[in-house]
């Protein structure tokens, strides 16, 4: 049995408040149980309380173990790191795997830095976990036990990967953050710096990046995907912040037959009365056209495929 | 010096190979600029070759494993984002910093980055005239581009020995790559191919770096970007424009032109568009001049 629980689904910033009760103010992170093995996608503030509740329920069945996967490492899906209990007990084992972007820094060094005297009390190397820390590409990952591991590159302001889980014949994607890839060079002749090579290379560029990434989540059970603004607020000054929009991730969904999507990555200022309210707008503008299932992201919701 | 002594000097240097600091300061300016425009950031890095090569050999490195190998700027651009093609470009000219006008004893920086510049220039604009689809003129510039990338690390690990070579070429009216075979053992296409080896570089711009002095001898799939590196080669040497210690160019032979399908007269055609085409990217370097 593939089951899914949502810990955190805010972007960029936890939101607490009575506003937010609702959908949850955590920032991103996802419990994944493929039978008895635990995989966590993200440690933004919702790995908390994940790490809370692996301490009152799964410790007495012996030491924790898991995978851990960071689509990229902004600091939202990283800052809950700290504070995930864990990584303090001894015995516990976190394989920890994510991409850096061109630098010299490791992906250790990169997320770990949060554990220095100066951000935090108790130093990396003062943890009694054991960590192996992997630094990944786009790739596939035989986890053993039957689950595998498909990456994909998204369209970030830096390297970020989509997480593609199949395990007994179901399949669970997550695809945020990352808004559709698009031609960055003009295309308008009179454009002084218009250069007709890179505008239709770059037309062809882009096309050949958004039919990858359909590719990638075709046919999933579920996904979970960015939606951090309406069509609307994206294109007015949005585009090339990362995100997409709710219409986008709606139409690629449908497109690529997912059975179920969920729209994850709340923007900080978006209460539960606006979600609410989009949640329901967007449900009856696809009801009857799609077999596709919508609904928004809420903190505490768990699937079971 | 024994010839192998010259190959292991070459593959040494090759190694650790700086970037042209000519644009190294453009580089920095454009990726420390926040609002620097992908159009901006493709054209600094496409005007210098060794930069060029270094950011297409870490895209396509193990590092990104694209899946299929990325042979234009552009589609990186839009693949891993403006941020980390300008940060695989700051790092790699940052890296570069290193190296100084001092290294360039035998040919004068400045003169041999016009030089190439001139080549890639022209080869696309000849690619351009006989009717090359616009997708395929980027390669005609790439390979134009690099194509003397070989004299860098002769002129500047053996930099003694390379004065010597192009004094001879001089004193008996010889080509350069005939001086260079008599007096260093290996020639600037070979040490280019050491390069194109050393950076995984493939296609037509390492059989261009590798056989422009030698086309009778290739046999591989790129002949027409090589024919047309070679006419334009000839075309920088005699013109004057830039200077790559050549004074005394094998001339292409008239098969190589009627393999292309041009005539001789075409180039004087060509000394307007390739000019103008030179001087934007000057301006665009601020090189003066």
């Amino acid at each position: 049995m593939l089951r899914v629980t949502i810990w955190g689904d805010r972007g960029s910033m936890p939101t607490p408040g009575p506003d937010t009760a609702l959908f949850g103010g955590n920032t991103a992170c996802i419990e994944v149980r493929c039978g008895e093995r635990l995989i966590i996608i993200d440690a933004g503030s919702g790995i908390r309380p994940l790490g809370e509740k692996l301490m009152r329920e799964d410790i007495k069945k012996g030491p924790i173990s898991a995978d851990l996967f960071i689509t990229h490492t902004h600091w939202d899906h990283i800052m809950g790191f700290p504070m995930f209990t864990p990584i303090y007990v001894p015995g516990t084992k976190l394989h920890l795997r994510g991409p850096v972007s061109y630098e010299d820094d490791s992906l250790e060094k990169v997320i770990g830095t949060q554990l220095s005297y100066r951000y935090w009390p108790v130093r990396q190397d003062e943890l009694a976990a054991k960590i192996e820390y992997e630094q990944i590409k786009e790739t596939t990952i035989d986890l053993g036990d039957g689950i595998f591991v498909t990456t994909k590159y998204l369209n970030h302001p830096i390297l970020c990967l989509g997480y593609r889980i199949e395990y007994e014949g179901r399949s669970f994607v997550t695809v945020y953050d990352t808004e559709p890839f698009r031609n960055v060079f003009p295309t308008d002749p009179a454009d002084p710096s218009y250069d007709e090579y890179a505008a239709s290379e770059g037309e062809e560029a882009a096309r050949d990046e958004n039919e990858k990434v359909l590719r990638f989540f075709s046919g999933a059970d579920l996904l979970i995907h960015d939606t951090q603004y309406s069509a609307k607020e994206y294109l007015k000054n949005k585009v090339g912040f990362g995100h997409s929009s709710y219409e986008h991730a709606i139409n690629a969904c449908h497109k690529a037959r997912v059975k179920h999507l969920v729209m994850f990555h709340h923007d900080p200022n978006r209460t539960d009365a606006e979600l609410q309210e989009l949640e329901l707008f967007y449900q009856g503008k696809v009801r009857g056209k799609t077999s596709l299932e919508i609904e928004m992201a809420r903190e505490g919701r768990s699937f079971t495929l | 010096m024994a010839d192998s002594d010259i190959a292991h000097l070459v593959r040494e240097y090759v190694r650790g190979m700086p970037s042209l600091p000519t644009t190294v300061s453009k580089v920095l300016e454009v990726c420390n600029n926040p609002k620097t425009s992908p159009i901006d950031l493709d054209r600094v890095i496409q005007l210098d070759p060794v930069l060029m090569g270094r950011v297409l050999k870490l895209i396509n490195s193990a590092y990104y494993s694209l899946g299929s190998q990325v042979t234009s700027l552009v589609r990186a651009i839009i693949m891993l984002g403006v941020n980390t093609v300008k940060n695989l470009a700051l790092s790699s000219a940052v890296l570069d910093r290193v190296s100084s006008k001092k290294d360039f004893r035998a040919l004068n920086m400045e003169g041999f980055w016009r030089h190439s510049l001139c080549v890639g220039v022209t080869a696309k604009l000849i690619a351009k005239q006989r009717g090359i689809e616009v997708k395929g003129l980027e390669e005609y510039f790439a390979a134009g581009l690099l194509h003397d990338i070989g004299k860098i690390p002769l002129n500047t690990a053996l930099a003694d020995e390379y004065v010597r070579t192009m004094s001879l070429a001089d004193r008996e009216r010889i080509s350069l790559v005939t001086a260079e075979r008599r007096g260093l053992g290996m020639d600037h296409s070979e040490a280019g191919a050491v390069v194109a080896e050393t950076w995984k570089l493939t296609g037509a711009i390492a059989d261009t770096v590798r056989w422009h002095h030698d086309l009778e001898s290739y046999s591989g799939e790129y002949g027409d970007v090589l024919r047309t590196v070679a006419v334009a080669n000839f075309f920088a040497n005699r013109e004057g424009i830039g200077f790559s210690g050549n004074r005394y160019p094998d001339r292409a032979s008239p098969e190589t032109y009627s393999l292309l399908g041009i005539e001789k007269t075409m180039l004087e055609d060509l000394e307007v568009p390739v000019n103008a085409e030179i001087e934007k990217a000057k301006v665009f370097l601020k090189l003066g001049g």
